[in-house]
């Protein structure tokens, strides 16, 4: 074919040469020797190129030479192999064997030899593909795999170990561009797992020899992968069941727990705990009207002076075993009556201290000793004073209830008895300690005249009888002596102002259920000398206006009015006058007891003055009690208990 | 005389029998590590060719000697496959380690002159030579061992002489060539070596074919 192809444009050449210069043909170019490859290491083929052919026919030959001996052969198999090929089979493949060959082309006109080339067959060891390729899918617990399976090429002697082969595989997914390649070793089986389900997937082998080069990769198995529910999804659906289920089991039993889960999280807010504080009223937005209702009517103390009130003891009353009566002036009433216990030797303690010079001293020991006792008892005394209200006008009880209220719940707080109270709250009675004398007087006591630290009155106070005046009235005019040279100018009039502080809390009106509010101030309480008992005890009852009076308690002295101090008598008893002008009285009480509202500041603020001021009725209104309540003491020609003028 | 010599005979028995019940570790895994080994000092071989072939001045390959003239080549090796299977295994053992044997001092040589090598990377050179010569040291210890498991006749080890002088030369070329001719015989028979010890193996690994 290439002789007949050859042959024209030899023809040609011919045709032309005569016309022709010269003509084209030459040697035959240099064949090259591409590659010489042995499949099983017991034979090999090797290719060539050939050059230009020179425009000639041109024949090609092979000769080789192996190492050890000069003799050349020429390749016996030019066929088998293909074109441009030698085939050496078996009987003249030697290996461990330097092979020289080279190529020889030749034409018309000359011959070329190819570049010898050295070929030792080991070297050149490049073997068949794999064979007989199975793919197969498998199942496994944890889904299905693929088994690739394959064969040694047909001629590798893999068998007795002539040669050795390594196997790779590679896989993809139909579509894919990347191939994912296996390393085999020198098993022919491999596993591939972590498919897709569904998917298709083309699978590929090849092999090579320990030392040599690599087959070229098999035909393409196809292998599809069955539809299977993977595990993991399984899995994640489960937990997503359960989760869901513990959700819904929380929220129902938060939903039953709600309120207690809001208390826990979001904690009520207190809210402003002021009486007399409507919160509606805040919500409303009126503020003006908020505190306006806060105000409480009577305090702060508007109508009296606050001077008194802070100058003004509170009345500190034991319950000696001794049923005396100790009239404690202190000066301040609300420390006095804070502090229950106070250092007995602080004289300025509300607490008549046992130092002062005033009477009673030797009834302090007992009395403080006993303050526990006094407490008891004047609980029952306030009792008792229950009873003996019984026969005096006006309602004692609820205030009683709230001189009582403060005993219990304050321990430390003296229960003073209102003694001296304006109020109608009468927590004691003074006994007459003359015993036939029962007269209503009123005593106000203020310790106005006196200054704070030299004064220091007591009133014990009998829990059984009530406040009694007793032998201690000689105390009590000593210390009116005592005081009185400190106050020239002060009148021989003292007042006895008997403060109590639940007294002054019960005054407001609105807390006088609790009353246990400790007071701002002291209400000065009007004391009614109602009775003298046998046994040396006056009684005495609070006095308070009728007109200023809120609940309309009136507690105008029924019948007698003991209220004028005539003298001492040389049994050191008090003599009280009685009141004849019940009505006068009671005007002047009615006149002067809001009036005397007035004038109290002014008396509070002129202690040691105005005798006028003195001499009317000093109420003990100064402790600012909102209660217009306060008896005040009716005028000097009344009677006050006045020692000074009892002194004289 | 002879009950000495019963006595001995006995003595070699037991010691035989022993040595053969004695399983340490079985034949065809030692012959296993010693095909691995093998493997890889060809290995390593093949890449020193190729990386002093990567500089090699194209004269050298006019006057590289011929492979027929490496100092191994009087010992008689089969030549292709029939000839090889009918070769037995201790004869087999007998000639990798006998080739083995040939190179401890080539090797040495080789490494000596390494370094001085005119060859850019006569270092990673010399590192491999280094590499060579302790593969060869241990897959000599583990023929030997091997030898002493298969029988009196693997123990026969040829003498294959080094008569190379002890310097490859003293011009640049001829150094290289030398160098490269040293080195591919020694490809030649690391080749031999891991075949047969392949063949080996596979012989030996009767109830594993999967090793073959």
């Amino acid at each position: 074919m290439r002789r007949a192809v050859g042959s024209v444009p030899l023809l040609l050449m011919l045709f032309f040469i005569g016309h022709a210069k010269e003509t084209r043909y030459s040697p035959p170019g240099k064949p090259k020797l591409t590659s010489c490859r042995s499949p099983e290491k017991e034979t090999f083929t090797c290719w060539w190129e050939p050059g230009s052919d020179g425009g000639l026919p041109t024949t090609y030959a092979l000769y080789y030479r192996k190492e050890n001996s000069d003799a050349v052969y020429e390749c016996p198999d030019y066929h088998t192999a293909g074109e441009n090929s030698c085939f050496f089979n078996k009987n003249d493949t030697s290996i461990w064997v330097n092979y020289n060959i080279t190529v020889v082309a030749t034409n018309a006109l000359g011959s070329n030899f190819s570049d010898p080339v050295d070929v030792d067959v080991v070297y050149i060891v490049q073997p068949h593909t794999p064979e007989n390729v199975t793919v197969t899918v498998m199942e496994d617990k944890d889904g299905p795999f693929l088994r690739v399976s394959w064969e040694p090429p047909r001629k590798a002697d893999t068998r007795s170990g002539w040669i050795t082969l390594i196997y790779e595989l590679r896989v993809k997914l139909e579509g894919e561009e990347e191939w994912e390649e296996h390393r085999a070793g020198q098993q022919k089986m491999f596993n591939i797992f972590s498919l897709r389900s569904g998917g298709m997937y083309l699978v590929q082998v090849r092999c090579k020899p320990d030392h040599g080069f690599w087959s070229e990769w098999s035909s393409t198995t196809y292998i599809k992968v069955p539809d299977y529910f993977p595990r993991e999804t399984s899995v994640w659906i489960l937990i997503a069941v359960f989760s869901a289920f513990i959700f819904f089991i929380l929220t129902w039993i938060l939903n039953l727990k709600s309120n207690s889960v809001k208390h826990c999280l979001l904690p009520p807010v207190p809210g402003p705990k002021i009486k007399g504080f409507d919160k509606q009223l805040l919500k409303n937005g009126r503020s003006e009207e908020v505190f306006s209702a806060l105000v409480v009517p009577g305090f702060p103390p508007t109508t009296s002076s606050d001077c008194e009130d802070l100058l003004v003891e509170y009345l500190e009353v034991y319950t000696p075993e001794e049923q005396e009566l100790i009239l404690e002036e202190g000066k301040d009433l609300q420390e006095g009556c804070l502090k229950s216990k106070g250092s007995p030797s602080d004289s300025d303690s509300g607490r008549g201290s046992c130092d002062s010079h005033t009477l009673l001293m030797e009834k302090c020991g007992e009395g403080e000793g006993k303050e526990e006792k006094h407490q008891e008892r004047a609980q029952k005394g306030k009792r008792q004073q229950k009873h003996q209200t019984g026969w005096e006008e006006g309602d004692v009880s609820h205030t009683r209830e709230d001189v009582l209220s403060p005993d219990m719940s304050e321990g430390r707080v003296k229960t003073w008895p209102s003694v001296f109270s304006p109020l109608p709250q009468y927590s004691s009675r003074p006994l007459d300690h003359q015993g036939s004398l029962e007269t209503a007087r009123q005593l106000c006591l203020s310790d106005s005249l006196f200054p704070p630290p030299s004064t220091s009155s007591h009133l014990s106070y009998n829990a059984k009888e009530g406040l009694a005046l007793g032998s201690g009235q000689q105390e009590f005019y000593l210390g009116k002596k005592q005081t009185h040279p400190s106050n020239p100018q002060s009148q021989p009039r003292w007042h006895l102002q008997a403060h109590s502080d639940f007294n002054i809390s019960s005054m407001d009106r609105k807390q006088a259920a609790s009353g246990l509010q400790l007071p701002g101030f002291r209400s000065t309480e009007y004391v009614e000398v109602q009775r003298v008992n046998q046994e040396d005890m006056v009684i005495l009852q609070p006095l308070f206006s009728s007109s200023c009076q809120r609940d309309g308690h009136l507690q105008i002295g029924q019948g007698e009015d003991y209220s004028k101090v005539k003298g001492v008598d040389s049994g050191n008893m008090l003599l009280l006058q009685r009141e004849v002008e019940v009505k006068r009285e009671e005007e002047d009480g009615d006149r002067y007891s809001c009036d005397i509202q007035d004038r109290v500041t002014e008396s509070c603020y002129t202690t040691s003055t105005a005798a006028s001021s003195q001499v009317t009725g000093k109420p003990t209104s100064c402790a600012g009690t909102a209660m217009p309540v306060q008896e005040e003491m009716v005028l000097a020609a009344n009677g006050y208990v006045d020692a000074a003028t009892m002194l004289l | 005389m002879a009950h000495r010599g019963s006595q001995a005979t006995t003595l070699y028995l037991t010691a035989l029998y022993m040595l053969v019940s004695c399983t340490a570790v079985p034949v065809n895994d030692l012959l296993d590590r010693a095909s691995q080994r093998s493997d890889k000092l060809h290995s390593l071989s093949t890449s020193l060719t190729h990386e002093l072939d990567s500089h090699f001045p194209p004269i050298g390959r006019m006057i590289m000697p011929r492979p027929s003239m490496c100092h191994t080549s009087s010992l008689q090796t089969p030549t292709d496959k029939e000839q090889a299977l009918r070769v037995s295994e201790s004869d087999l053992l007998s000639l990798a380690r006998s080739l083995l044997q040939a190179w401890v001092d080539p090797l040495l040589l080789l490494s000596s002159s390494a370094n001085s090598l005119p060859h850019p990377a006569h270092n990673s050179i010399y590192r491999k030579i280094q590499e060579l010569q302790e593969y060869s040291k241990s897959l000599g210890d583990g023929l030997d061992i091997l030898s002493g498991k298969m029988g009196p006749s693997s123990q026969y080890i040829s003498l294959l002489p080094f008569r190379g002088s002890n310097d490859i030369g003293q011009d640049k070329t001829s150094r290289l060539v030398n160098f490269q001719f040293l080195l591919s015989c020694f490809r030649r028979d690391s080749h031999k070596i891991d075949s047969f010890l392949k063949v080996l193996r596979c012989r030996a690994a009767k109830m594993r074919p999967e090793m073959c």
